[in-house]
Order: structure tokens, then C-alpha cells, then sequence
């Protein structure tokens, strides 16, 4: 999983406005560097970290709330969200097809039909979960959104001063 | 699960003051699930744990170093703790799945072996030797059997890690260092630096600054 970028120079003196258009323009940047490659079911720890990223963005979003424009706040998040929701959808398909995987190999040969059975459905779930994502992370939604943060987190930075 | 709304946020305050309030906030929320989550089927309490774990994480991942090393120590430990509950939350999403998979099977053997029946007057037991998902039960049950298992095992790791978190002050320490951080926010406000209150000077100088680097 990849680990949060570190936010550097904050203070806790500086106001909390200001604090928020630095953090989350960070963690808006590592959202977007983790979307390369997330539709690939082949190499799943790429969405992981995506999804990691994007729980993040949403989160410092939520503790930063007051800091932000109501109206356009709540739209980014929205899509923050949007985006979270459907990174989940895929990555619990991801997790429990190792899961089951992994379970069946433990099993005598002849026990494992009815796992198998569960794991080919998970994998149609998965396809479905990523067909769902697709829009999601197509680079023109993703780069809009990106221009929407970029411009709370200028107003952000502009009350707090 | 809703957040709480932490009241009294202000964009041009101090973050240290602003954070102290979502902390303090984050953490209340956290504590509040516990009588009911440590009993071992409260799913939904356990899950509500979880969620209140995750966000008192994140709060801290930004704003812990504003409080020291409680907050580091409750910011890993949260983390912790979101992780056991997630795992717990994974069975509890498997188990209701393998069982209506295995209930869909039955069905479906059902209806075979009584189309093989076809107009006999009672159904004869050989027939469900040949249903075509009989080979199918056994791994499925074991599946259901081993969730049950390791959730209960997940469950007593949860109970005792939480007890060590309460016995060793965790939560308290991080609680204590916020209620400071209030403190010192409300004297700060009520003898402010240029303000009319003609503080002694030590009052009027702010603590030296953590910063996060």
C-alpha cells in the first residue's frame, strides 16, 4: 500500500486555511498519480493504492471542510466519493477472489468445485465492478476534477490569508 | 455511518485549536461504540468502530503532530484497530454470501432430482446420488465453517486489543493532550497577544510551534 506523502513545512500555528489547501492539494495530487494502469485486474495493487489515495483526498476533504466554498466543495466531494465508491466496488471483488483462492488451495481437490464455482462469479462481478469504474477514471474527468480542487484550494488559501 | 459535526471550525484559526476540536470529536466517537462492539456478535457496532477508527486515523495522519506522541502512538493504533474490524467485516460479508450460494445449489439439486423423478408416485432417496451440484456442499460448508472460526478468533484479538488500548491509556493520553490544546487555545484567546487584557508576558507568548517536519 502506498504511504501518505508527507505534507512538509506545516505548522501548527498557520492558519487551519491554509493548512487545508496544502494538504489537500497534495493528496489530490497522489490520487491522481495512482490512477495509471487501475483497470488492469492483472496488477491489482495499482487500484489499491488508488483507492487508498482517494480515502485519503476524501478524508482531508472532510476535516477541511469549513475551509472550502460550500456549494463547490460539495461537488468535488461528490466525485471524490463517486470515485472511492466505485475503486471499493472493484477492490472487494479483488480481495475476495485471493481470499477464496487462496482458501481452496488448502482444500482436497474434490472440496474445491463448489469454491470454484463462488470464484467465477466473482470474477464476473469483477469485470462488471470495472466496467462501472471505467468512467470514473477517464483522464478528462479525472483532470476536470483535478482544476475543481485546484481552485477550492486556491480560495482556501485566499480566506485563510 | 454519519461523522459527528465538530462545531466551532474556524479557516483562519490555528490549525492546533481547530484540530484539537476534531480530535477530541473523532476520538469521543470512537469510544462511544465500544460497550456495544465488544460483544461478539454486534456486527454493525463493530462495523461503526471501524469507520469512527478509519476517520480519527486519517484526522491524525494530518494533524497528529500537533499533539505529540499520543497522537502518534493513537494514530498506529487506530490504524490497528481498523485493520482487525475490517477483517472481521470481510467475514461478515463472506459468510451470508457462501450461505446463499449454498442455499441456490440446494434449490437447483431440488428441482433436478424432481424432474428425474418424473410421474413416480414418491421420490426415491437414490436419486439425489446423482444431483448435479452434490460434489459442490462440502467445500462451501468448510468455507462457512472456516469464517465462523477465524471471525471468532478475529473477535477475541479485537476484545483483548481493545482492553490493552483502555488499560494502557491510548485513547485517555490522546484525549488529555487535545483538552490542553483547547485549554491553552481559550487562555490564548482570553489574554491575546495585543489585546486589552494586559497580560503578564509569559501569558502573551505563544508555545513554541510543532511542526510536522
Amino acid at each position: 500500500m502506498a504511504k501518505a506523502r508527507d505534507v512538509l513545512g506545516l505548522r501548527c500555528d498557520d492558519p487551519f486555511g491554509t493548512t487545508a489547501a496544502r494538504v489537500v492539494s497534495i493528496r489530490a495530487d497522489e490520487l491522481f498519480e495512482h490512477s495509471e494502469g487501475v483497470l488492469d485486474t492483472s496488477e491489482i495493487e495499482r487500484l489499491h493504492d488508488m483507492r487508498v489515495a482517494s480515502r485519503r483526498l476524501r478524508a482531508a476533504m472532510e476535516v477541511f471542510e469549513p475551509c472550502f466554498p460550500r456549494k463547490r466543495f460539495g461537488a468535488a466531494l461528490k466525485q471524490v466519493k463517486g470515485i472511492a465508491d466505485a475503486l471499493g466496488e472493484r477492490r472487494d471483488r479483488d480481495v475476495s477472489i485471493i481470499a477464496l483462492e487462496t482458501f481452496a488451495e488448502a482444500l482436497a481437490a474434490p472440496d474445491r468445485r463448489g469454491i470454484q464455482g463462488m470464484i467465477d462469479q466473482l470474477h464476473e462481478e469483477q469485470s462488471l465492478a470495472n466496467e462501472r469504474l471505467a468512467p470514473f477514471v477517464d483522464r478528462r474527468r479525472l483532470s476536470d476534477l483535478r482544476e475543481r480542487i485546484e481552485e477550492l484550494v486556491a480560495v482556501a488559501d485566499r480566506r485563510a490569508a | 455511518m454519519k461523522a459527528r459535526k465538530v462545531g466551532k471550525l474556524d479557516p483562519k484559526a490555528p490549525l492546533d485549536e481547530n484540530a484539537a476540536r476534531i480530535v477530541r470529536t473523532r476520538v469521543d466517537e470512537l469510544r462511544s461504540f465500544a460497550p456495544q462492539a465488544l460483544y461478539p456478535d454486534a456486527a454493525e457496532a463493530q462495523h461503526d468502530m471501524r469507520i469512527a477508527a478509519k476517520r480519527l486515523r486519517y484526522v491524525l495522519e494530518v494533524t497528529g503532530f500537533c499533539f505529540g506522541a499520543p497522537a502518534q502512538t493513537a494514530r498506529r493504533r487506530a490504524r490497528d484497530l481498523q485493520d482487525l474490524l475490517g477483517e472481521m467485516h470481510d467475514c461478515d460479508v463472506m459468510l451470508p454470501r457462501v450461505q446463499a450460494e449454498i442455499d441456490r445449489l440446494r434449490g437447483e439439486d431440488a428441482r433436478a432430482v424432481l424432474l428425474r423423478a418424473a410421474d413416480a408416485d414418491d421420490l426415491d432417496p437414490t436419486l439425489v446420488s446423482h444431483a448435479p451440484n452434490r460434489t459442490a456442499y462440502r467445500g462451501l460448508e468448510l468455507l462457512a465453517v472456516h469464517l465462523r472460526a477465524r471471525r471468532a478468533l478475529l473477535f477475541e484479538r479485537f476484545h483483548h486489543f481493545w482492553q490493552a488500548q483502555v488499560s494502557k491509556g491510548t485513547w485517555a493520553k490522546l484525549q488529555r493532550a487535545v483538552d490542553e490544546q483547547l485549554n491553552k487555545s481559550k487562555e490564548e484567546r482570553k489574554s491575546p497577544p495585543n489585546g486589552n487584557a494586559d497580560p503578564a508576558p509569559s501569558e502573551t507568548v505563544r508555545a513554541p510551534s510543532h511542526s510536522a517536519s
